[in-house]
């Protein structure tokens, strides 16, 4: 259970991470039920933004950087945030007295009007309540409920509600990231094609799955991820970026160096040639945490530097590539320096920061 | 099996086991595990005693960094109130936990 919390902790911040270089107001789920806006110069927290539906589970940006999308678990609501305005515009709770949804996040189709979620449905009967499989569901935003619900394949159930959903440019296919990819066509909800990344085509891989997505090395209809891979031999673990083109549907992948026991993502600087990964070594009493900082013009190590552990944490990097963010599991954003890894500072916030990921502003 | 009726005790056994498998009541180390709706009662992991640095302050103690993510997804060595099910109120008044824990609601059971 512990380690799907690491693996967690590495995939959320990638998730919701999308930066681009003007970015100075940060964005974090905070507890209980509130949006933090944070600016990325001195760490105040500007604006507090109050979800009538609960707690902020998901943060989704979307393309066009004009809205966010929140996902809630308190009941299991949906609100969506508009950059400009820097207010909620629409919100909903799904939940109703006899029946319950949980899922995590979700994809908007390119009009805004649809959502596309992968979650359950429990309806409560005289004496239970009965959890359906896990489901392929459309939320309308405009009419606020689920209009069409799907059985997720017996082979794809693996994929569970904590997977990457991806939705290509013409919302006709949805892409579900785990150890393997499946698309689905968004016009039947069915799934037509699978590729199961556990045997992948390279010569020599094996046991690999997709992580969260690389915000700032996406292209359009590219999905960029960090991706660990094992050869079949000596077992030797190595960590690089692959990419998968949504149109094609054809994957790649470049070795960066080798994996440790535990990463909390991968973070790369707007021009590309900097990554930084947080490598977790041991657990418990003798864990360590250091910053791994990578020249991915010839995907050399570069420096490491070992900082305090915290028992659960997510990692993230401001949008210009400077500083480095080490923040969750409390009220505090710990700030260090790119170049040195070294610290910083600490930036107190008002509110616990949730699971949610970080995102920047426009 | 749909067109087969047992006509003994063995084979009505062995009936009800096949149908069991297919119903939704599956056994608690058994995989995937069923973690939601169940709540946090059953859920129940030792050996968050101590933190990295062999100390508690960067642990999951009641008053410290972590209790909203056990309180949230039931990831915690005893049982806390249940955000999903059954106290989504409990940490309404709580921003900060180890600020304002005081401030976390009383749940009786």
């Amino acid at each position: 259970m512990k380690t799907r919390f690491l693996g967690l902790c590495a995939i959320l911040p990638l998730a919701a991470l999308a930066a681009p270089a003007s970015a100075a107001t940060i964005v974090l789920g905070g507890y209980p039920d509130e949006l933090q806006l944070v600016d990325d110069a001195t760490g105040a927290v500007t604006q507090k933004v109050k979800l009538d539906t609960g707690l902020p589970v998901n943060l989704h940006m979307s393309n066009d950087r004009s809205r966010i999308y929140v996902t809630t678990n308190t009941s299991s609501g949906i609100e969506v945030f508009d950059t400009a305005s820097r207010k909620i515009i629409n919100k909903f709770s799904l939940n109703t007295p006899s029946v319950r949804y949980r899922f995590n996040g979700g994809v908007p189709d390119p009009t805004g009007r649809y959502f596309y979620v992968l979650g359950m449905r429990m309806d409560k009967e005289i004496d239970r309540w009965r959890v359906s499989k896990p489901q392929y569901m459309v939320v309308d935003l405009q009419q606020k409920k689920i209009v069409r619900a799907v059985d997720v394949a017996p082979e794809d159930e693996r994929a569970s509600r904590y997977a990457q959903l991806v939705l290509s440019e013409d919302g006709k296919s949805l892409y579900i990231f785990r150890d393997e990819v499946v698309v689905v066509d968004t016009a039947e909800l069915k799934a037509v094609k699978r590729f199961d990344l556990a045997k992948p085509e390279f010569p020599g891989m094996l046991d690999v799955s997709f992580g969260g997505a690389l915000e700032s090395l996406r292209k359009p209809d590219e999905y960029v991820s960090l991706f660990i891979s094992e050869d079949p031999y000596i077992h030797n673990k190595v960590f690089g970026i692959a990419r998968f083109d949504l149109t094609s549907r054809e994957f790649t992948f470049a070795p960066v160096g080798p994996a440790p026991e535990n990463m909390a993502g991968l973070e790369v600087t707007p021009d590309g040639k900097d990554g930084y990964t947080v490598a977790v070594i041991g657990d418990l009493g003798s864990q360590r945490c250091e910053f791994w900082h990578f020249d991915l013009t010839t995907n050399m190590a570069v420096d490491k530097s070992e900082f305090p552990c915290r028992r659960r944490f997510y990692f993230g990097m401001s949008p210009d590539g400077a500083k480095l963010y080490i923040y969750g599991a409390g009220f505090d954003i710990a700030v260090y320096d790119a170049k040195t890894l070294q610290p910083v500072q600490d930036w107190e916030l008002t509110n616990d920061a949730t699971m949610a990921g970080m995102l920047f502003l426009p | 099996m749909k067109h087969l009726k047992p006509i003994n005790r063995k084979a009505a056994r062995i009936d009800e086991m096949v149908s069991l498998e297919q119903e939704d009541v599956v056994a608690l180390q058994g995989g995937p595990a069923p973690h939601v709706p169940m709540g946090c009662t059953l859920s129940f992991s030792p050996g968050w005693e101590v933190d990295a640095g062999g100390g508690t302050a960067g642990l999951c103690q009641p008053v410290e960094r972590d209790i909203y993510d056990c309180y949230v997804t039931c990831f915690w060595p005893v049982q806390v109130p249940d955000h999903l099910n059954y106290s989504p109120d409990w940490a309404s008044n709580c921003a900060v936990a180890t600020k304002d824990w005081r401030n976390l609601d009383l749940v009786f059971p």
